[in-house]
């Protein structure tokens, strides 16, 4: 290993050396079964130290480890899952990335041998890929595209069922900084307008996106999370006006039941509706999915909104959204609302006093946010009555704090206790 | 609540997890995982990718070089924990089985044979009482010829069972058709409980603790709850925790958080029903309630609105099934979750009692044979999250059987590995309101309730033992959340750092950091006699019982505040430092001055870090040297328990070499505090131990009986008045608790003098004995001479070897020689103190028979008519002969010295090749005679 910083101080040579150091009782003139069995031995003991030392932090000492571990790779004849060359990529990885003293430069070639080591097992694709990544967080964009390249041409050993997958991932991240430069050659064209360069930008764009597209529709089809692939593919697609092909990927991103419920998926399709100035039903049943996967999410406003809007439902969060007395004004007499209410109600009594209306959140809110109390106070007052604790505590405040709106609240509660106590039920 | 606009790609499948062929070794290290822009793009600048593991993370340095007790120890539980060699089968036939079949071979007859001896009265009072007048146990003949008839002797049956037990292992033994016949006679009759429905149940037993020992999950969850300050501007919190002898007692323990934290008043204490397996807690509305399971009992307590007052217990519930999961819900006040493990879950409320969830015996989504439940609470108030080994399902608890979801699967799904399990399922409500943790035996997993079976977090955390503990330390603003898993058996503690969740994806950052274990602390203790530290090493490597961790300000400096709990009842606590030191995250101990902390004291003066390991030869034989002799501290410190406690300790010997355990570098001093802590606990566990009656029964090392090695006319033989001033030296020492120490110029027995004795050849036998063959000459001064020579030197040894014990394990054959020297001189000497000593001597000889001496001697030869030229032939082979008897030592005594000290194996075959090489000169003796 040339690397420096894993090279620095070997004192130990081996780790035959370490097994002669720290196993007891072994002689030289062993049989050769048992210095197999003691040179196995010895593996595993270093590598705990190895393990050891990553755990506390101590990069040189797992370093100095590590040189003496790279001695397995001569007898490497396992059949593991993780065989030592993978091990060693690993933990070399780990603390050329923490010790104070590496560089990229060092990453590099470090990387670059074990690309050479691993060729049986196919790990190369493996490491490639990581060391892309490495470089991206670095900010080395072309270099990582020079790594997926290569990886993506590589073509020997076995491949197993994970490899294939790690290549597709290849070609999806290739796909993606392709999209990059393309966005990149896009902005350039905005921005200088028709100049003498413009065919040449074009066509280089135009390839962008070609190798770009195949890519990440590629990987799209496939089950997974891929936020990272959709939103190009998709912006790919709506540049050069394949609206009715971005909206299918999408829409099969967001339904198609082999994908995992992805929240965003939702999110992405109401984006692109709403871009495209779809009907509000479309638009409803686009974050109906959302409200029911994430009903905290701030989409579901919106949702709230057009809800009203269309007032065909009521929701829940209306209750707390639109939280004036003209609306509950409305509410309390009108027969479908009260009902609609007491429905909703009947499922929440049981928690909803002790989770938002307790005395404690009444002190807490009246604290830190007046107005909040006093939408919530509202709210209990409506649907608990005026005896409610947390609706006592904040009206008591608020009328001792001389505050207008909290006497025109302690009113309307008062007038309209009657309704309210048949919500409550009691 | 809002959520990442771009998550990290992954793959979704379903199905069976992949066989990828166990656990892997260095699985969790060297990944980026996958790479995600980091913020919106500006024009021209690419984005900035960040990893799902990011090696950039806050850094936090233990202030402490070890763990450090927080509170006395636990004084009345001194059961110790079952281990396997309790309970397994050592000896042939265990590596017999091994070989054969894999699987553990419980050593079932010797639990037998432990319940017979330990309780004789349930094994066989009524019969026993009706026969006792036919057994005789004495060492008598019997002599009435009435009662000879109807008794057995019962002490010839125990020999031949000494016997039988002392050839264990010998391919040639036999069974005595005598033994047999008394065993075929009385199996049937003689047992209270028949035997066969007693073997099964302790057989049943045995398995049940081998399970246990092999994987304990009664204990998930953990037993050691913090309940926080009140408010920010007090620091003074509350540890929750189990004590007592059985760990039945609850105890509510102020503590405040300072420099050191440090324990206020006395704990309030509860005496439960059972053993406390786990303790969970919450905060509602500015209220702490605590949940403690035991396995039939679930009891509740409330904290107290004000400070001092007692916390009031509310509600208990029984369960027929051992109950396997309380927790207590972050959002209702005296709401909790219970699970059985007959597969119900439950939703307890304290006004409106048990409301059944769930009720399944089968697990969730593959069959598992582990009758393991969990159950947590979620982001909403109403669903509760259940688990089992195989994997998560969410239920509303308004419409349980209609409304849920999967939440998380064993399997493809969050790709598992074969026979991945979930251990450890907890709620991160604190950090995130949508966030749980997942612990497998491999990995821990992350995942948002609002993206279920998809874990958005994966590391493998390379772990020797499946996490059974986990506790978090949420990060405000922005700052990362810590995550602390703990193993029972192993006492691992790991630290881990994620952020995310809301605006950006979860990502885990700086390397994972491992703790102390609460064993660490065992080189940092002041030195202790081998009997004691072999106490102190059992107690502090007893399983952890569960952890608690809490982040504090002190001044301008963070810590975090970690504290563990031992299986029997030690709380420790140990001491995180933020350090805000920009990243790279720097070596701890490599570089070159750690910075030391502030206030560590004098002790920071002394070298700092580590002498690079392995970093030269003569160290590490330096290092070995300390090791083999590491009795050699001992004579240093007899007796630490009285000294003062600002006596700083000394410098300990290392921990006894573990084939597994990483050579540690150097460790650092704790400091003065931390030691003083140290002094005291284990001033008060010694105490304590003194006081126990473990201690009264097993004290130190195993005693021998001078019977058995000596003969009453052997011990008789001794002088009188040397006999009483030993008897006086060994009651002296057993008040002082001390040692008798042979080289200690005590009294010697009174040396042979060295007279011109009538038999000139014994003389000269005498001196080839000692091996000064060439110095032989006639009787008289030269003689004497070097008596006085010998004298000197042995003094000379004499003095080293006080100066060192381990002097005298090296020289422990110049002293057999020393040894049988005066024995074959005539001379017995006392019987030693210690096994230990017993075994270096050998089993006394008697004179080689008169009859071969006859034999040998040429006139009587001659008288025989033998002629001359085959005499000397007849010689040689008679010599031969007469030595064949002597060698191996068959008397019982020797068996058991060999039995009790297996270690001394180098030690005998030593005194064995001093044997013959003494019987080297033996056989020349008759050509002396010419």
């Amino acid at each position: 290993m040339s690397s420096s910083v894993l090279a620095e101080r070997a004192p130990v040579r081996g780790i035959t050396e370490i097994a002669g150091r720290l196993l007891p009782g072994k002689g030289s003139d062993s049989p050769s079964n048992e210095r197999r069995l003691n040179f196995w031995k010895s593996k595993e003991l270093c590598l705990n130290y190895i393990q050891d030392a990553l755990l506390q932090k101590q990069w040189k000492r797992a370093a100095e480890f590590l040189t003496s571990y790279i001695e397995s790779l001569e007898k490497d004849f396992s059949t593991e899952y993780m065989g030592p060359s993978e091990i060693i990529w690993r933990i070399g990885t780990e603390i050329l990335c923490n010790h104070s003293r590496s560089n990229i430069k060092e990453f590099n070639s470090f990387i670059e041998q074990m690309k050479t080591l691993g060729v049986k097992r196919y790990l190369k694709v493996s490491v490639c890929l990581e060391h892309a990544f490495h470089l991206l967080c670095n900010g080395l964009i072309d270099e990582a595209y020079q790594n997926l390249s290569l990886a993506e041409s590589w073509r020997f050993g076995e491949r197993t069922v994970v490899q294939d997958k790690e290549m597709k991932l290849i070609q999806a991240y290739r796909g993606l900084l392709d999209y990059y430069s393309w966005s990149n050659q896009k902005n350039i064209l905005l921005q200088y307008g028709k100049s003498k360069y413009y065919l040449s930008v074009e066509q280089e764009m135009h390839g962008c996106f070609r190798k770009a597209a195949v890519n990440l529709k590629e990987i799209i089809k496939i089950p997974g999370v891929w936020d990272l692939f959709v939103k190009p593919y998709v912006d790919l697609l709506e540049f050069y006006g394949d609206h009715q092909e971005a909206r299918e990927v999408l829409t099969d991103y967001a339904y198609n039941s082999k994908f995992p419920a992805n929240p965003n998926a939702h999110v992405y399709l109401y984006q692109f509706l709403k871009r495209h100035g779809a009907p509000k039903k479309s638009l409803i049943s686009a974050l109906k999915i959302l409200h029911d996967i994430v009903p905290s999410h701030e989409l579901m406003i919106d949702f709230n909104t057009m809800l009203q809007k269309s007032s065909k439902s009521l929701n829940i969060f209306a209750l707390f959204l639109y939280v004036n007395l003209e609306y509950y004004e409305i509410v309390l007499h009108s027969e479908k609302h009260l009902d609609w209410i007491k429905q909703e109600w009947n499922s929440r009594k049981d928690w909803w006093p002790a989770f938002h209306f307790s005395r404690y959140s009444a002190k807490r809110n009246w604290q830190e946010n007046e107005s909040l109390s006093y939408e919530k106070a509202l709210v209990a007052g409506v649907l608990l009555g005026k005896d409610c604790k947390y609706f006592k505590y904040v009206s008591h405040q608020g009328c001792k704090a001389q505050v207008k709106k909290f006497r025109t609240l302690k009113k309307f509660v008062t007038k309209h206790s009657a309704a309210c106590l048949s919500i409550s039920g009691l | 609540m809002e959520f990442p606009g771009v998550l990290f790609p992954s793959y979704f499948g379903c199905g069976p997890p992949r066989d990828e062929g166990g656990p892997a070794p260095a699985a969790g290290w060297g990944e980026r995982g996958k790479v995600l822009e980091a913020g919106p793009r500006r024009r021209q600048v690419l984005p900035p990718f960040v990893p799902l593991r990011s090696h950039e993370g806050e850094s936090w340095a233990p202030a402490e070089a070890a763990a450090v007790p927080l509170l006395p120890p636990n004084m009345s539980c001194w059961v110790p924990t079952v281990t396997p060699q309790d309970i397994l089968y050592h000896g042939v036939l265990h590596r017999k089985l091994r070989t054969g079949r894999s699987g553990a071979a419980l050593d079932f007859a010797k639990q037998l044979g432990h319940f017979f001896v330990d309780h004789p009265e349930d094994a066989f009072s009524s019969l026993g009482q009706l026969l006792h007048k036919n057994f005789h146990l004495g060492d008598s003949r019997l002599r009435k010829p009435s009662t000879r008839d109807t008794t057995i002797r019962m002490t010839s049956l125990v020999e031949k069972i000494n016997h039988m037990e002392a050839r264990r292992g010998c391919p040639q033994r036999q069974f005595t058709s005598h033994l047999r016949l008394f065993s075929h006679l009385c199996r049937d009759w003689l047992f209270e409980v028949p035997l066969g429905l007693l073997a099964d149940c302790v057989h049943e037993e045995l398995l049940l603790q081998w399970t246990s020992l092999l994987f304990d999950d009664s204990s998930t969850g953990g037993a050691l709850a913090w309940l926080p300050p009140r408010d920010a501007s007090s620091h003074v919190g509350c540890l929750v925790y189990p004590g007592g002898l059985a760990m039945n007692h609850l105890y509510f323990q102020d503590v405040v958080l300072e420099e050191q934290p440090r324990a206020r008043g006395l704990p309030v204490q509860f005496e439960l029903n059972g053993r406390i397996r786990q303790v969970a807690a919450a905060r509602v509305d500015g209220q702490d309630f605590v949940g403690v399971r035991s396995d039939y009992h679930c009891g509740v307590w409330r904290m107290p609105g004000k400070t001092g007052a007692a916390p009031s217990p509310l509600q208990v519930i029984h369960t027929d099934m051992p109950a396997s999961c309380l927790t207590v819900s972050p959002h209702l006040s005296g709401e909790l979750s219970v699970c059985t493990q007959s597969g119900a879950v439950y939703l307890w409320n304290i006004e409106t009692g048990l409301q059944r969830l769930r009720h399944d015996p089968q697990t969730l989504f593959f069959r598992d044979h582990s009758p393991w439940r969990w159950s947590d609470f979620t982001a909403h108030p109403r669903v509760l999250s259940c688990a089992d080994r195989t994997g998560i399902l969410c239920l509303d608890a308004r419409a349980p059987t209609s409304c849920h979801f999967d939440f998380f699967k064993v399997g493809e799904e969050a790709k598992c590995q074969q026979g991945e399990r979930v251990v450890l399922p907890m709620y991160l409500g604190r950090a995130h309101p949508c966030q749980h943790l997942v612990a497998t035996q491999f990995a821990m997993y992350l995942l948002d309730e609002r993206l279920p079976l998809v874990p958005v977090l994966k590391w493998a955390h390379m772990m020797k033992a499946p996490p059974l503990f986990a506790d978090i330390v949420p990060g405000e603003s922005g700052r990362s959340h810590k995550a602390l898993l703990g193993t029972s058996h192993t006492q691992e503690l790991l630290l881990l750092q994620y952020t995310g969740g809301s605006q950006m994806a979860c990502q885990l950052t700086g390397p994972p950091q491992q703790l102390h274990r609460i064993a660490s602390c065992l080189p940092h203790l002041p030195t202790q006699l081998p009997h004691r530290h072999h106490l102190l090493q059992q107690r502090l490597s007893i399983p952890a019982a569960g952890l608690a961790a809490v982040q504090h300000e002190q001044g301008q400096q963070e810590s975090l505040l970690v504290f563990q709990l031992s299986e029997a009842g030690d709380v420790f606590y140990q001491t995180l430092r933020h350090e805000a030191a920009p990243t790279p995250v720097p070596d701890q101990r490599d570089e070159a001055e750690p910075a030391p902390t502030p206030n560590k004291g004098d002790e920071a003066a002394a070298p700092p870090g580590s002498p690079i390991l392995f970093g030269s030869e003569e160290e590490e034989q330096e290092e070995e040297e300390e090791q083999t002799f590491y009795l050699s501290n001992l004579e240093v410190i007899i007796n630490d328990e009285e000294e003062e406690e600002e006596v700083v300790a000394t410098p300990s010997a290392p921990e006894e070499p573990e084939p597994h355990a990483s050579p540690k570098p150097a460790p650092d001093v704790p400091s003065a505090a931390a030691t003083l802590r140290y002094r005291r606990w284990l001033r008060a566990l010694l105490r304590a131990w003194v006081g126990s009656p473990v201690s009264s029964c097993r004290s130190g090392p195993p005693t021998l009986s001078q019977r058995r090695l000596f003969t009453r006319k052997e011990l008789s033989e001794v002088a009188p008045s040397a006999l009483q001033q030993y008897q006086l030296q060994l009651r002296q020492a057993m008040r002082e608790q001390g040692r008798i120490q042979r080289w200690e110029p005590a009294p010697e027995p009174p040396n042979p003098p060295p007279s011109l004795e009538p038999n000139a050849l014994s003389s000269r036998l005498t001196a080839a004995w000692r091996g000064e063959w060439g110095a032989v000459g006639p009787a008289g001064s030269i003689l004497q001479r070097q008596q006085a020579l010998r004298e000197r030197r042995r003094r000379q040894k004499r003095n080293r070897a006080h100066r060192s014990l381990s002097a005298s394990f090296t020289s422990s054959i110049t002293y057999q020689s020393e040894l049988s020297e005066l024995s074959e001189g005539g001379t017995p000497r006392t019987p030693p103190a210690t096994p230990r000593e017993v075994v270096v001597c050998s089993p006394p000889r008697t004179p080689p028979p008169p009859s071969t001496e006859i034999l040998l001697s040429s006139q009587e030869l001659r008288s025989r008519g033998i002629p001359k030229e085959r005499r000397r032939t007849l010689r040689d082979y008679l010599s031969v002969w007469a030595e064949g008897p002597q060698d191996p030592p068959e008397t019982p005594s020797s068996i058991t010295v060999q039995r009790c000290i297996p270690s001394s194996q180098s030690q005998l075959t030593s005194s064995q090749s001093q044997l013959s090489s003494a019987s080297q000169p033996r056989r020349k003796r008759p050509r002396m005679g010419f």
